[in-house]
């Protein structure tokens, strides 16, 4: 059945109007965050920082360990559906996830080292903040050599799913427990209750939390992507087209052809 | 299953032979580094944590590490359920870790001449962490089993696991040797408990999850 010009013009426009609302979805996130980046320069300094000016670093360094740590419980729970129902797509979902967040787990450890030499002198401080995020960085590192090691579709994703869950809980521990135990704390540079305690206050705290919102939406945006990039590739995989690129042993056949009888 | 590691065990005393080895040459070479020194207790039980991770991480895998090498993995497979091949394994390396940390313990606290102020702290440290450490090397050892490069990558994906582990038994055994608060200690103590008990609720489940597939 041909469809009829008015068809074709109206799915057209359709296709259209949903390219336009995405392209202008996207325009507006990067206008936003040229705004606010230029915002996070204007506004008056926070108090109690020995280089207040240099201190805004804050603002991009406090979405990464909130990014990172959302990430890893969200990569522990795909885990968790995967183990659940031995779906394929929950580890690529979950691989996304431990991904992005060892992104954001890189960009902490790059900003809080940023943070230490302009303010306490020094590259590494060996604060107790930041050896456990270097800790949860290994715990990440761990996952993905745990995953390049099986080149066994369905057991790497069993085995990393596994991984993830029992690395949950030690790196839950590391982010949240481990700095706020009494000793640990005391002993710590890392300031801990800035905005509870109002250091950080009035357009300081808006521009913190319009960057939250926004590096959010932004990783938000990423996770999608890799997430349908992944499930491309799964069923690529599915259909002989293509092998896991940790796969170390490469495929013979680059493309499956179909060979007919009458020839 | 604790029966048949053990036998095996016995019959070939690869691990034990390996464990007393590294323990051995750990001690010494902490009390050489350490030598006419009067070393506090935080850094005794940095010291002594260290040197049962290094004993520890390189034999305990091997109860996993070993079926596959053998080709004993598969018949285990068909023979055992998954949850008593992890309690029988885990509870031989428990004893396995329990036995290394008491001597390894005595030869380095005797070495380097050092007062356990509360025994009975340290003695529930030192078998709270071995046990936690048993649980969750196992673990690692199963899941790596069946990987490329199995032997090295297991002591890598163990580590970071068990770095919060260390960091609690070290704030519990350094008060027990003398340094800093007794509340600490003790509060450290209750979560070294949590860990272990955390870490043997979890790992048979997560265990049993993989071992078949």
């Amino acid at each position: 059945m041909q469809s009829s010009p008015w068809q074709l013009r109206h799915g057209s426009l359709r296709a259209y109007g949903r390219i336009s609302v995405k392209l202008m979805l996207r325009m507006g996130m990067a206008l936003a965050m040229a705004l606010v980046t230029v915002w996070s320069f204007l506004v008056p300094d926070a108090l109690h920082f020995q280089h207040p000016e240099l201190a805004r670093i804050f603002f991009w360094h406090f979405p990464c360990p909130m990014l990172a740590s959302t990430l890893l419980v969200f990569g522990g729970w795909y885990s968790y559906k995967e183990l659940k129902t031995r779906d394929r797509k929950w580890d690529v979902y979950a691989e996304s996830a431990n991904e992005l967040g060892f992104l954001f787990c890189l960009l902490t450890m790059a900003t809080g080292i940023m943070f230490s030499q302009v303010q306490w002198g020094t590259w590494w401080q060996n604060d107790p903040r930041q050896t456990s995020f270097l800790l949860v960085l290994l715990i990440y590192g761990a996952y993905f050599a745990i995953r390049a090691a099986h080149s066994d579709g369905d057991r790497r994703a069993s085995v990393a799913a596994a991984y993830a869950l029992a690395a949950l809980g030690p790196a839950l521990f590391l982010i949240f427990i481990f700095p706020r135990l009494p000793q640990i704390e005391a002993a710590s540079f890392h300031p801990t209750q800035s905005i509870m305690k109002g250091q950080i206050k009035g357009n300081y705290a808006v521009v913190v939390s319009l960057v939250l919102i926004l590096v959010s939406a932004l990783s938000a945006w990423l996770f999608t992507l890799r997430v349908r990039a992944g499930l491309l590739e799964l069923e690529n995989q599915k259909n002989g087209l293509e092998t896991h690129r940790s796969d170390p042993t490469p495929s013979g056949v680059v493309r499956p052809i179909s060979v007919s009888s009458e020839n | 299953m604790f029966q048949k590691e053990a036998q095996s065990e016995l019959r070939a005393r690869t691990g034990i032979i390996t464990v007393g080895l590294l323990s051995l040459c750990t001690v010494v070479a902490l009390t050489l580094a350490v030598f006419n020194m009067q070393i506090s207790g935080n850094l005794a039980a940095g010291l002594l944590w260290s040197a049962i991770l290094f004993a520890s991480v390189p034999a305990l895998p091997r109860t996993f590490l070993a079926e596959e090498e053998l080709g004993t993995g598969d018949l285990l497979r068909q023979w055992a359920r998954p949850h008593s091949v992890y309690w029988g394994k885990v509870l031989y390396n428990a004893v396995q870790g329990v036995v290394t940390g008491v001597v390894l313990s005595a030869l380095f606290l005797g070495f380097i001449g050092m007062h356990v102020a509360i025994p009975w702290l340290f003695a529930l440290s030192l078998f709270g962490g071995c046990v936690a450490l048993a649980g969750t090397v196992t673990l690692c050892g199963a899941l790596v089993a069946r990987a490329s490069n199995r032997a090295a990558l297991a002591g890598a994906v163990s580590v970071p696991l068990l770095l919060p582990l260390i960091a609690i038994g070290v704030s519990s055994m350094r008060v027990s040797l003398g340094s800093g608060f007794y509340t600490q200690g003790v509060m450290a103590t209750i979560g070294l408990y949590g860990y272990a008990i955390f870490t043997l609720a979890i790992a048979p489940w997560v265990f049993a999850s993989v071992w078949k597939n």
